[in-house]
């Protein structure tokens, strides 16, 4: 208490940091700087290459060797894979604590190569692994095949095993221990055989998960109509279906001591700028943590502000919407497990869109972007207005509305702010609840909902009809908040604003709304302000797909804060065939 | 000085603030006051002031080539060292702290009378000292765009509320043209170029928007869309009424508002007037308050400049409890709009004019 105090009162010199920024290109330096990034990315993409090339395999044999030197304290490892079988079975045994464990496999084995019989064996998950993949292709061969001719060096039946025995695209050839457990305990297969001091691990994941359905947070009419779903690899195939680009790079990291969390950063090599994506690099590289399971956790950890009152990554369910992102020039990051990906920087315009803007015809797009800012405005506002303008400003409604109003208020006993408050923590109460409440009986909580709550309270007069109406407009409003995370931290804003408009009517409802407009100029997503087509103004403020959509044929540029190392889009005339008309209307003029 | 150059802003940001900082006094009593002093000639003085006060800011920008990015205080110091920059960075503290709690008090006290005449007076100041504080504790980078956002929204509601009351306006009542007589208005109306006070605003914005080209663009931007404002509202509030009159209503863009109906249903909208109101109060009183935590720790070569915002505004709240009244405060505004002009141009034509000639040698070496 006696510190919160102080720390509250008393000036501390603050911390000097330099935070992330992603940087403005200046006219004068944007040859130079074009230069340098011409310079840059053929350095970068020959480690991209590298790094595209290499098996996801290796970068969890990669990042986790880094994780073993860091800590010395844990079990010591015997590092090296023993040319022993009997010393591998005792060392995998130990590891996997045998038999207490239930669900490890261990299955032992001869080969058998004309009269020499070779001791194997493997050792997988029960249920992580594709039961029939490891019977007809790694058994069946190793089991069956009878024709095995040692005649060379060890390294020989190496390289004859891997290239004729084992009919496997992802085999990988190991001789540490390390390696070969991340792979079992990824669902893969770990096979050892007496003789030879290296072991293969044979990718054979085969557990049961969600298929590809439809996004159950952001659906729409209009638009593709597949979600995310658990497995990295399926979406990171989903996004690669659509950006048919080999410079779409995926790059893998593990996150989690425990989880082992394998999570993917998408970018496009030749757009994105690359401070950017080092930061990103930088941030999910030196996350410490002990399990990662949602992309929510990992918002989380690379968020700058935890208590900011905007998201500053955006997660979605589509994607169509990543890899559209993706190709403006931001970066997206899937986490396994997952179906939300998160994607960064995001600017308040971001997150209030919907793709359906992008699909829909111009005037429609506007109507429903319309419609969705009307929605938010209620959802923010309508309910702080209304206590505002009944408790101050009463000469601002109708005289038949006051009437109206007053009548139905007279037999309320409450005041109106107590009322109003009353009403929107049963909402949110009934709001929480649906999400909760078992299937077969959420039908119930809607009766309860609109009749209990809604007719009995205004027939025994605990509420005025008028406020039901109020809160039914802020909800269905809330609704229309396209990013769900934008759309908790408005309902949060609202009761604020009820305070404010309860205190002192239109001055409380400015001064919040000044205070959040601070709080919103003062965020930043990734070194990126998130209210950044209008403050600070842009160059391309107007002329993108921001606030006003223009039309898909005149959006050349892209977004001007995202520094990106292309800024075209697409040319000047995307739509050749105006031009031919021209010439040919031209033509017809002449004669 | 690395610390300034790393928050930098355009020109449009600028520009926006720099208008808000002028221009509220437009809601306070700018027409009333216009019209005191030039009767039915008001929008004639206004537009009087406006071509003064672009033409001392031509001066001005013409005698700032040779200190690109430097504010006032940095012109203090060129001339005179520390002395010299405490002396200019006194004057300016001095100025600030006069008229902060004077336009408080007045936001306050017509606050109340407008919507919370129940609320007693320090309730209502400690909303705006609320919103003061956050927001000089966010920064200037944060006060100037979030200006960029507010103020396009303030210039339609008021162009609104101009638009609105248009039916009620009679030429005649802006007869006789020349209102209270030449010699009232083009000499002694000459001082109220002091409604151009905010302009102050330019020169210390100068390191932050850096180049040269800006500080012009912001500078008549400023000074030519602020005096749009002022003739635009001053015209229309004495042609909508008259001399007399006018000079007894409080709050001369309300007593507008009040008119504004649009069809029978939106009869009474001047509490929409109250948020946009609201608004431009609060983002001119941060960026005042700002302005005097900023320049007093320029002065005094501090470190922070966030430990003094408390202490400031402790002092402008009971500065602003000062006043008996309202009529006192008014009172006060009207010695600040007789005198103000000395520090928004005199003095910078002052330091700028002594910068040049006496020290003009070593320097010019140095930069050239």
């Amino acid at each position: 208490m006696k510190n919160f105090l102080e720390n509250l009162l008393l000036f501390k010199e603050p911390k000097q940091t330099e935070k992330f920024i992603l940087k403005e290109n200046k006219q004068d330096t944007e040859k130079d700087s074009e230069k340098a990034s011409n310079k840059n990315p053929s350095q970068k993409s020959n480690k991209s290459k590298e790094k595209d090339g290499d098996t996801f395999l290796d970068k969890i044999l990669g990042s986790n060797q880094g994780d073993d030197e860091q800590e010395p304290g844990a079990e010591k490892k015997e590092e090296k894979i023993s040319k022993k079988l009997s010393t591998n079975l005792k060392y995998m045994k130990k590891v996997y604590s045998i038999p207490k464990n239930g669900d490890i496999v261990l299955r032992a084995f001869d080969i058998v190569v004309k009269d020499k019989t070779i001791p194997a064996f493997i050792l997988f998950y029960d249920g992580m692994t594709d039961r029939e993949v490891i019977n007809n292709y790694i058994l069946t061969p190793l089991m069956l095949l009878s024709n095995l001719d040692i005649k060379g060096n060890e390294r020989k039946i190496i390289d004859y095993i891997k290239n004729h025995i084992l009919p496997q695209s992802q085999l990988n050839e190991t001789s540490e221990y390390t390696s070969v457990i991340d792979e079992i305990n990824f669902g893969g297969c770990g096979i050892f055989i007496d003789g030879i001091d290296v072991a293969f691990a044979a990718d054979v994941k085969g557990w049961e998960h969600r298929n590809v359905e439809r996004p159950n947070s952001e659906q729409v009419l209009r638009g593709p109509q597949e979600g995310f779903t658990e497995i990295l690899r399926v979406n990171t195939a989903l996004v690669r279906k659509i950006l048919k680009d080999e410079k779409l790079i995926v790059e893998d990291v593990i996150i989690g001591k425990r989880s082992k969390t394998p999570c993917s950063m998408l970018y496009l090599r030749d757009i994105t700028n690359e401070s950017l994506v080092e930061e990103m690099r930088r941030r999910l590289e030196s996350i410490k943590i002990d399990y990662l399971i949602d992309s929510g956790e990992l918002e989380q950890l690379l968020e700058e502000s935890s208590l900011s009152v905007v998201p500053q990554l955006m997660a979605t369910e589509r994607p169509d919407m990543v890899a559209a992102h993706i190709a403006d020039g931001k970066i997206g990051v899937i986490v396994h497990g997952s179906p939300f990906v998160l994607l960064a920087p995001v600017t308040l315009v971001d997150l209030l869109q919907s793709p359906e803007d992008a699909y829909m015809r111009l005037p429609y797009a506007h109507l429903l972007r319309f419609v969705r800012f009307l929605g938010i405005f209620f959802s923010l506002l309508l309910p702080g207005l209304y206590i505002a303008i009944t408790s101050f400003h009463q000469e601002m409604i109708p005289t038949d509305l006051v009437f109206s109003i007053e009548a139905s208020r007279e037999v309320v006993p409450f005041p109106s702010v107590v009322e109003l408050l009353l009403m929107e923590v049963m909402f949110e109460l009934i709001r929480e609840a649906g999400i909760r409440i078992p299937g077969p009986i959420g039908p119930t909580l809607g009766i309860i909902g609109a009749l209990i709550l809604g007719q009995a309270a205004v027939e025994a007069s605990i509420v005025s009809p008028i406020l039901i109406i109020i809160v039914a407009i802020t909800g269905i409003g809330s609704f229309a908040v396209p990013n769900y995370s934008l759309g908790l931290s408005f309902r949060v804003l609202r009761f604020g604003y009820i305070f404010l408009g309860a205190m002192a009517g239109f001055l409380g409802i400015t001064l919040g709304l000044f205070i959040q407009g601070i709080l919103f100029v003062n965020s930043k997503s990734f070194g990126v302000p998130v209210t950044i087509p209008t403050g600070p103004k842009t160059a391309t403020s107007f002329s993108n797909n921001r606030l006003i959509r223009l039309p898909l044929w005149k959006q050349e540029r892209r977004a001007d804060y995202l520094n990106t190392q292309d800024d075209t889009k697409q040319p000047k005339i995307s739509r050749k065939w105006t031009e031919d008309n021209k010439k040919r209307k031209g033509d017809g003029d002449e004669e | 000085m690395a610390m300034k150059n790393k928050i930098t802003f355009g020109s449009f940001e600028a520009s926006c603030i720099t208008i808000t900082l002028i221009t509220t006094q437009l809601f306070l009593n700018l027409p009333r006051a216009m019209m005191e002093v030039a009767w039915t000639a008001a929008w004639l003085l206004t537009a009087y002031v406006s071509v003064i006060a672009l033409l001392l800011f031509f001066i001005i920008d013409r005698l700032y080539r040779p200190f690109e990015g430097k504010d006032l205080l940095d012109l203090g110091e060129h001339i005179g060292g520390n002395i010299g920059r405490i002396i200019v960075g006194i004057i300016v503290l001095l100025f600030l702290i006069y008229i902060t709690p004077v336009i408080l008090r007045e936001f306050s006290e017509n606050m109340k009378i407008i919507a919370l005449t129940r609320s007693p007076l320090s309730f209502v100041l400690l909303f705006f000292l609320t919103g003061m504080i956050i927001a000089s504790y966010a920064g200037l980078e944060s006060i100037v765009r979030l200006s960029a956002i507010i103020v396009p929204i303030i210039a339609v509601g008021y162009l609104m509320i101009i638009t609105g009351s248009l039916r009620y306006i009679d030429f005649s009542r802006i007869t006789p043209w020349l209102g209270s007589g030449p010699y009232e208005i083009f000499v002694k109306g000459a001082p109220r170029i002091s409604v151009f006070a905010g302009i102050i605003l330019v020169y210390f914005l100068y390191p932050f928007i850096r180049t040269k080209k800006n500080f012009t663009t912001v500078g008549y931007a400023s000074v030519v869309f602020s005096g749009l404002f002022f003739f635009i509202g001053v015209l229309i509030f004495s042609l909508i009424f008259q001399y007399p009159t006018g000079t007894e209503s409080f709050l001369p863009i309300y007593e507008l508002a009040r008119l504004v109906e649009y069809g029978r249903f939106f009869q009474r909208l001047e509490s929409m007037f109250v948020i946009i109101w609201v608004a431009s109060a609060l983002l001119h009183l941060s960026i005042l308050l700002f302005l005097i935590a900023y320049v007093f720790k320029k002065t005094f070569k501090l470190k922070y400049y966030k430990p003094l915002i408390i202490p400031f505004s402790i002092i402008i709240f009971s500065l602003a409890i000062f006043s008996h009244n309202l009529l006192s405060a008014i009172e006060l505004e009207k010695h600040f709009r007789t005198f103000a002009w000395m520090v928004t141009f005199l003095l910078p034509i002052v330091l700028l004019i002594i910068a040049r000639f006496v020290k003009q040698p070593a320097k010019k070496e140095g930069e050239s």
